[in-house]
């Protein structure tokens, strides 16, 4: 854990302690053997861009669900901007899912029969502001990642590339404390996935918004803050 | 509006299956509403039927008049219906006021004789309200027919209109001089030489072997009826208000009965039954379609969309939200296929009352009508009604399944 006032790689200064995940399990049954992730401890600072790196079925996916409270642990807790939140009824977990955290998939997943700019207008509409209001700041979430004139595109218009930049907005125009990235370059060639990374760091440092990334890209980890490494589903190395 | 705005893309996703979906609506709809409107004709021309044919808005009856008291000459009847009559001319809800009596006897042409049901009325206030031109002109066309008119208004006419059937069992035509035989009022019997001035077709072929008519002045002559009467038939100002007149008068009227036409009119009542029975059935069957349609196709609709939910929970959507998604796209699939089923309606009720087509003679009548499907908002406006309702309730299926994905499940789904 770093000590408060201390600098990111990026030469920022780390804000209060983001997310927390204190001995998480969660554990599968995979193929008839048990998969998942069994006493995971990690915490994160705000500005700061961390990887959970390890390999395909190490538990980075798993991982990152527990944290983005999409998946309850077995054991352990989650905390989030100092608050444990993994036991939360569900309706209160949306609404943390709605208003503090945003997501990067790594097929993309934007809904196909929204244009580019109602995609990232969605969470805002959903937490309820109104249209102008939405359609102002998702423009200028899309122009921030350089989709500017990209507004009205559906997303079979455009690149993976465009697409996964479009995610980003989508998952930054809420204005989140913590973004979760599951290998949201693993679909995107070399020339397109460094400066997908690139624009998350910068993003990080502008806007104190924490990202937590999973991959086992060697280009991701060299960009990342920190790096947790798992291997099947167990943490081999703390920075 | 955002899930709105959501729903109405994902039914545009699909467009040959919303398509698919939207026809059956359609005809679900189309099919309501043209049986609707040709019911509403049936039961406008039973009902005009059993006004127009004798029974009027209301009738003022003898009290403990019971169905069946027709045969029985004036054995229960108002004793001064003609005071009544005159009483009830000046009520001002009152258009006119039509008595009438009913009376049975023996009718002779000398070798032949047949048993009759009459009934007596005013000559000269009968064609004004009721339909009894139309019956002779219709009788006018059948054998012995030619040249059949109206009974005179003059009081010392003896004449006879006689069904078409009665007229053939006698072998009776316009100008044959027959003998109506019946009891008066003190039981003795009587009887007077009448001579035939028309026929007619009541359009029911058990009436028409057993009915004839007569003035007022005759049925006095052969029956001694005096002030009696069987009954009075009374034609309101406005129609609409049978109900309401019917109690009103009733309080003024103590020592009878009074009735709304739609009480009597037994074959109305049977035959709405009947219809109202068929197009209840008809209207459950369609429904079970349309909701086995609707279900279908949002089901497909849940299975390909299993990721995007998960992402749409992912990013904050409550089950609740899922739901309301669901529900959202079965309320345009429902305003959709309504609104296409209101235009086709109207669309194809025009063209089928363009068409002018003759329907055949409904069970125990002797004559056909032509096609005229009637239009009806409300029966349309109940139709959507119960298509939309069928609708959000078949989109209840998909939505719990959607709403009770878990996001981890199906953000993998594949």
């Amino acid at each position: 854990m770093p000590r408060r006032g201390a600098r990111c790689r990026n030469g920022t200064r780390y804000t209060a302690r983001m997310l927390e995940l204190r001995a998480i399990t969660r554990a599968y049954e995979l193929g008839g053997e048990r998969a998942g992730v069994f006493g995971v401890s990690l915490d994160l600072p705000g500005r700061c861009l961390a990887v959970i790196a390890g390999p395909s079925g190490s538990g980075k996916t798993t991982l990152l669900q527990v944290a983005g409270l999409l998946d309850p642990p077995d054991e352990g807790e989650v905390w989030l901007e100092g608050q444990p939140v993994s036991r939360l009824p569900e309706r209160a977990r949306c609404d943390l899912r709605l208003r503090r955290l945003g997501f990067v998939f790594q097929a993309f997943n934007l809904v196909p029969v929204l244009s580019a700019l109602e995609n990232v207008m969605l969470p805002l509409q959903l937490q309820g502001l109104p249209t102008p209001a939405a359609r102002a700041r998702a423009g200028a979430a899309l122009d921030r990642v350089g989709l500017g004139d990209r507004l009205a595109h559906r997303p079979g218009q455009l690149s993976g590339g465009q697409q996964q930049r479009v995610a980003i907005a989508r998952a930054l125009a809420p204005e989140p404390a913590l973004v979760l990235a599951d290998e949201p370059t693993a679909n995107l060639d070399h020339a397109h996935g460094g400066p997908l990374m690139d624009l998350m760091a910068a993003l990080a440092r502008e806007r104190g918004t924490a990202f937590l990334v999973a991959s086992h890209d060697p280009a991701v980890i060299a960009r990342a803050d920190r790096v947790f490494r798992l291997a099947d589903g167990r943490q081999v190395e703390t920075p | 509006m955002i899930l709105a705005r959501l729903a109405l893309r994902n039914l545009l996703r699909q467009r040959r299956r919303t398509a698919l979906t939207l026809m059956v609506v359609v005809a679900g709809f189309v099919a309501l509403s043209l049986a609707g409107g040709f019911m509403a004709q049936t039961f406008q021309g039973l009902a005009d039927g059993a006004i127009r044919g004798g029974l009027g808005d209301l009738q003022v009856l003898p009290p403990g008049h019971a169905s069946g008291d027709e045969g029985r000459s004036l054995e229960r009847s108002l004793p001064d219906g003609q005071a009544l009559a005159a009483r009830l001319r000046r009520d001002p809800a009152v258009e006119a006021v039509l008595p009438r009596i009913q009376f049975m006897g023996l009718l002779s042409s000398g070798p032949r004789s047949v048993a009759f049901l009459g009934t007596a009325v005013d000559p000269s206030r009968e064609p004004r309200f009721m339909a009894c031109l139309d019956a002779l002109e219709d009788g006018a066309k059948a054998p012995g027919g030619a040249g059949s008119r109206w009974l005179s208004a003059d009081p010392a006419a003896r004449e006879v209109i006689l069904g078409t059937g009665l007229a053939r069992a006698l072998g009776a035509s316009v100008g044959s001089s027959l003998t109506l035989m019946s009891t008066t009022r003190d039981g003795a019997l009587n009887a007077v030489d009448v001579e035939v001035v028309g026929l007619q077709d009541l359009g029911l072929k058990e009436l028409n072997d057993r009915s004839l008519t007569v003035s007022l002045a005759t049925a006095d002559q052969l029956l001694e009826a005096g002030p009696a009467r069987s009954a009075l038939s009374v034609i309101l100002r406005r129609p609409g208000h049978a109900a309401q007149e019917a109690v009103r008068l009733q309080a003024q009227l103590p020592g009878t009965r009074v009735r709304p036409w739609y009480e009597l009119a037994t074959f109305y009542r049977q035959v709405k039954l009947l219809y109202t029975a068929i197009f209840g059935f008809m209207g459950l069957v369609l429904f079970l379609v349309v909701l086995l349609a609707t279900v279908n196709t949002l089901l497909m609709s849940v299975m390909e969309r299993i990721r995007e939910f998960g992402v749409l929970r992912a990013l904050g959507l409550k089950p609740g939200q899922l739901l309301s998604l669901l529900q959202w796209e079965g309320a345009f699939l429902g305003l959709l296929g309504s609104s296409a089923g209101l235009v086709a309606t109207l669309l194809l009720r025009a063209g089928l009352n363009a068409l002018h087509l003759q329907m055949p003679a409904p069970p125990g009548t002797s004559h056909g009508y032509e096609l005229d499907i009637h239009f009806v908002p409300l029966v349309y406006l109940a139709v959507a009604l119960g298509l939309q309702a069928t609708i959000q309730l078949s989109a209840l299926v998909p939505g719990l399944k959607a709403a009770r994905l878990r996001i981890v499940e199906a953000l993998r789904h594949v």
